[in-house]
């Protein structure tokens, strides 16, 4: 049973801090047999789970949905009024996506997702976080100096652009629904989902290129 | 707690490595770390207990260790204040009690167990609402030095009410292993009553934030 005493946790890290090896690749290999042993999980079932999250559950999820929502008003609003259900009708609901908020970039305002007391994030529709999204820098910076953090990456706001930092403190996560690129009037669904960058769905990227295509 | 965890608006940090490359797993261990956080579990572990014992990682280890380094060590510590394994048993790599080896999913079934992951936080509780969204509100300035998900940047501060969400889990007490559910809110903060160097009077930070870290303004 756990005995949700901090001290008691403070103790055992510093316990693991003494006697694990430094390698991070031993670290897992030695959890890996304890759960395996124990009959947890079998190796091959994490074999499949390293497989979905490299081929089906990624940022691609979250590029379809935007795309839709470009060409689809009623979509939009649905998806605007309650996330998790609309990305359900997709089978794209799963880890950490039971209370999604879609927030939508316009001309005037610029979204930006951050989560600076761990490193929440919508896994199940945008697959694994990039690592500078968990990076001390990203957490300490975003809410301090977005526009700062936004120019590392290439994005310079107008003038006239307020920005909006969302920091998931709680279980609530956020998509930003990017702007539809000038120049792509009657494209397919597909053809405007390769525009979604997932920097684009965390809000680290702006104006999506047309020519990247 | 005021632990290394928090740190939203620390400075000197920085700059960002955005040059990353955009594949999903950077080392194999990643990737057996990640799955195995998808599937082994002790169940008297709540995702709150999970977070707070993570912020107990030496401050050292925190700002330096790789994350799912972490992650490693922190089920590791799960598993041993759970009861489950021992310090030995882990500097071993072996409790020598083998039981029946786990059934093997494919590919398929663990999309669909992935589907099943979504969770609903959502809880029924007898309590009105304190606050409607428009409401001006101020945080609490202190805080314990148990879990709490009020981040020291936001605290003693003066926000508007911009949504109402119903009661969620309310992650302080889940931390401590209890379930009660208190109504959460999102709450609009502007940069400028954040940071002392804010200039933009347009720019906002937004927090989800529980009932019981507000007071009316």
């Amino acid at each position: 049973m756990a005995t949700f005493d901090s001290e008691s946790a403070a103790h055992i890290h510093r316990e693991l801090h003494s006697h694990l090896p430094s390698e991070s690749a031993l670290r897992v290999k030695a959890l890996e047999s304890l759960v395996v042993e124990r009959g947890m999980v079998a190796p091959e079932t994490l074999d499949a789970w390293i497989e979905a999250y490299s081929e089906e559950i990624g940022p691609k999820r979250g590029a379809l949905v935007v795309a839709r929502s470009w060409i689809d008003p009623e979509f939009r609003q649905r998806l605007l009024a309650d996330a998790t259900a609309t990305i359900t009708e997709l089978g794209y609901q799963g880890s950490a996506t039971g209370h999604l908020k879609a927030v939508e970039n316009t001309p005037e305002i610029h979204n930006l997702v951050v989560c600076t007391l761990c490193s929440c994030y919508p896994f199940s529709i945008l697959g694994m976080s990039p690592i500078w999204y968990k990076s001390a820098a990203y957490r300490s910076r975003a809410v301090r100096e977005p526009r700062a953090v936004l120019s590392e990456f290439g994005v310079t706001l107008g003038p006239d652009v307020a920005v909006r930092v969302w920091d998931s403190t709680a279980e609530l996560r956020y998509l930003v629904i990017p702007q539809r690129p000038a120049g792509t009037d009657g494209w397919e669904e597909e053809q405007l989902a390769a525009l979604v960058t997932r920097n684009a769905m965390i809000g680290t990227d702006r104006d999506l290129m047309v020519a990247a295509v | 707690m005021d632990a290394i965890h928090d740190l939203g608006g620390k400075q000197g940090f920085g700059p960002i490595d955005t040059a990353e490359p955009d594949e999903p797993f950077h080392h194999g261990w990643e990737a057996r770390m990640w799955a195995i956080a998808r599937t082994s579990h002790a169940p008297d572990w709540t995702i709150d207990w999970w977070r707070h014992s993570r912020e107990r990682i030496m401050p050292e280890d925190y700002l330096t260790r790789p994350y799912f380094d972490q992650w490693a060590q922190n089920y590791l510590a799960c598993f041993i204040n759970s009861g489950i394994f021992t310090l030995d048993d882990v500097v071993a790599g072996t409790a020598n009690d083998s039981k029946s080896p786990a059934v093997v999913f494919s590919l398929e079934q663990v999309l669909a167990a992935s589907r099943d992951q979504c969770r609903n936080f959502s809880v029924s509780i007898p309590d009105e609402p304190r606050f409607t969204p428009g409401d001006t509100i101020v945080t609490r300035r202190d805080i314990t030095a148990a879990h709490t998900r009020l981040p020291q940047y936001a605290r003693g501060r003066g926000g508007t009410i911009r949504a109402h969400h119903g009661a969620h889990v309310f992650a302080d007490a889940s931390a401590a292993g209890v379930e009660e559910g208190q109504h959460i809110y999102s709450v609009t903060f502007l940069a400028v009553d954040l940071w002392p160097e804010a200039s933009d009077r347009r720019d906002e930070v937004i927090l989800d934030l529980w009932e019981s870290y507000l007071e009316p303004a």
